[in-house]
């Protein structure tokens, strides 16, 4: 019969491709490395397929062994030395190969899972770490410092990143949230979700996300529903050249408490909204954009935080 | 064809102008926050919540969607009569996809840095759609150049460049997504997408000027193009410049649909469905035909996207997905009954 043999053939398919998907899930999981094999190679020449892995691999002291980076990857400075191997979200698997990496680090959010397959077919090394949560970020941190071999310094980096996310929430104290948009692109307009990390920032910030009800993770919004949620704070991670113009966008709207009170800012993204050792830094920034008055009090060190108005 | 009685004209568009009072009140009501309108109306000196939804955010933007689906249907049923092809609209014979491509060429050429907010504002409104009426058109006559076979038009070669130019044209704003900066890039998927949401009184107002002028003068050749699209020769003999009419309603609808993509971005569908509704309940009377697709595309496109602003309330989906919800299976029930008709030798209805 040869409708059943195909049939068989075919679950005898589908069954090796699931056992090999598996396999290479639990290899390409950023799973944490066992020490023989961490111990027996320490990567030389590594290649960041994300610009916030290139900025923890900076911050990790580790560098000067980054082989090749994205087109995306503009911090620190020196970055902008090492050679491209094609852009964040469309890197080029020839370029990967062609720096001769003995390590392939990249984010399940934005590196392709089917070009990490691809990658490891070809017999490199991936690692990709997963980063959608504040907590995420800071277990990708040690991941990745175990597996360049660099777990002091991580211990380190993640007490400086612990240490500011601290900081500002001593700042903060008690005080009362204020709503919050975070807009990350017009027409239409896209605000950033509950879902994203950046969502989890505004609310240790101190905010409360207007667009954190919707069940996307980068939601479209309507003027409406923005006018019916009230946002008080209004953050612009669009575009930061256009400042002046798109403060000027919401004039019009003139019941948003966030223009009767002129919180409108706009916040350079591309630098810092990345999900990298800086978060610290980023919650700052939004924290002093939404909490201003906590941190005019900073000088004067008191302590249990402030009080909003 | 019926003659068309001066009662049967008053009626019938009497009727669809009360449909589009009321879908216009509706979609205006309606929406993910409900309103109390006296609140809104006494806010209107004042200022308050229910005021800002109800006139800068919704208002403006039913206001837009009526004259974006009415030049989307009424350019569309020009089109499907002038190449006697049903399966003929802006969107599927590449008008809107050059359009799209002229209004973002026009984006990037226009020099933003050099002006303040409001000659930004006002260069927009007025460059923008003319750079997308000039795309509108050049893909409107390279699609009907490469079209004509032996000096007649052959509407399978048609359909077919209009479907080849489209994938084109998306893959010049793919790549042009591809090399601009990532934060400009996105806003390039509106385009693409196609919206509706503006604040704007100024850019709706400019539109239904637009759209006006451009259905008006559609509007005018209805009894020539009730002649041409029974066939080229007769209606030739019948005393009209066949290619002059041709003409001028190529370059009126392309206008039509220029200032709308400039605006709205590309929103399928709506141009295909509306006409051939209308013609299925009225007949194949353009006269009667222009104002009824006018009224209806209106209707149509308000509703579709006051499903759109609510259905996933809070977020919102993009109204070009409603209409091709709608549309995408309407397209192949049209491409079904016509398979069964034998399209090349009988001029469609």
């Amino acid at each position: 019969m040869p409708l059943e043999m195909n049939r068989k053939l075919f679950l005898a398919r589908i069954l090796v491709i699931v056992l090999l998907q598996a396999f290479l899930a639990n290899h390409a999981s950023g799973a944490e490395p066992s020490p023989s094999s961490r111990s027996a190679k320490v990567p030389q020449r590594i290649v960041s397929l994300a610009p916030s892995m290139t900025e923890a691999l900076f911050a990790l002291g580790a560098g000067d062994r980054i082989v090749g980076v994205t087109t995306f990857c503009d911090y620190p400075p020196q970055a902008l030395q090492i050679p491209k191997i094609g852009s964040f979200v469309n890197p080029s698997i020839e370029a990967v190969l062609g720096r001769r990496p003995d390590l392939v680090v990249g984010v399940p959010e934005g590196t392709d899972h089917e070009k990490v397959k691809q990658m490891e077919t070809l017999g490199l090394r991936v690692s990709v770490f997963p980063v959608s949560s504040v907590g995420a970020i800071f277990n990708s941190v040690r991941l990745l410092a175990q597996t360049v071999g660099r777990d002091e310094a991580g211990a380190k980096l993640l007490r400086r990143m612990q240490s500011e996310m601290d900081s500002v929430r001593r700042h903060l104290g008690g005080s009362r949230r204020r709503r919050v948009l975070l807009v990350v692109g017009y027409r239409p307009l896209v605000a950033a979700g509950s879902k994203t990390f950046i969502g989890e920032l505004l609310s240790l910030a101190g905010g409360e996300n207007i667009a954190g009800a919707a069940q996307q993770s980068w939601p479209i919004l309507s003027a409406e529903t923005i006018v019916a949620r009230a946002p008080e704070v209004i953050i612009e991670a669009g575009m930061g050249s256009e400042r002046e113009a798109q403060r000027l966008r919401w004039q019009d709207l003139s019941s948003l408490p966030a223009v009767k009170e002129g919180r409108i800012y706009s916040y350079p993204s591309d630098k810092i909204l990345r999900p990298g050792p800086r978060i610290g830094e980023a919650l700052e920034e939004l924290a002093r954009l939404i909490h201003p008055e906590c941190f005019a009090r900073a000088s004067s060190k008191r302590e249990g935080g402030c009080e909003g108005p | 064809m019926k003659v068309l009685s001066r009662r049967r004209m008053v009626l019938v568009n009497g009727l669809l102008l009360l449909l589009l009072f009321i879908s216009f009140v509706g979609s205006t009501l309606l929406g993910p926050v409900s309103i109390n309108l006296s609140e809104a109306i006494r806010g209107l000196f004042s200022g308050g919540p229910h005021t800002d939804i109800l006139f800068r955010a919704r208002l403006p933007r039913v206001l837009l969607g009526l004259a974006v689906g009415g030049g989307l249907a009424s350019a569309s049923l020009v089109l499907q009569a002038l190449l006697r092809n049903p399966l003929a609209c802006a969107h599927i014979l590449g008008v809107s996809g050059g359009a799209s491509l002229g209004g973002i060429l026009g984006l990037i050429v226009f020099p933003h840095l050099f002006l303040s907010t409001n000659q930004q504002l006002i260069g927009e409104i007025s460059w923008v759609p003319l750079a997308s009426f000039i795309g509108a058109l050049c893909s409107m006559s390279l699609i009907y150049r490469l079209s004509l076979v032996h000096g007649r038009l052959h509407p399978y070669h048609l359909l077919l460049c209009g479907v080849i130019f489209n994938a084109f044209v998306s893959a010049i704003i793919m790549f042009l997504n591809s090399v601009l900066d990532f934060y400009q890039a996105q806003n390039l998927l509106f385009w693409l997408m196609g919206s509706l949401s503006t604040r704007s009184y100024l850019t709706v107002t400019f539109i239904w000027g637009y759209v006006l002028v451009g259905c008006l003068w559609l509007w005018r050749h209805g009894l020539s193009l009730n002649l041409i699209s029974l066939g080229e020769e007769g209606a030739m003999q019948l005393g009209i410049d066949v290619d002059r009419t041709q003409k001028q309603l190529f370059v009126a609808s392309s206008f039509v649909v220029g200032a709308i993509v400039s605006v709205s971005g590309m929103i399928g569908f709506v141009g295909l469905m509306v006409p051939h509704v209308m013609r299925l309940l009225l007949g194949n009377d353009h006269r009667l035909l222009f104002p009824a697709s006018f009224l209806a595309g209106g209707i149509f496109l308000s509703w579709a996207d006051t499903l759109a602003r609510t259905l996933y309330a809070p977020a919102e989906l993009p109204v070009g997905v409603i209409t091709a919800f709608l549309g995408g299976p309407f397209f192949f029930f049209l491409l079904y009954r016509e398979s069964r008709k034998n399209i090349l030798h009988e001029p469609s209805r």
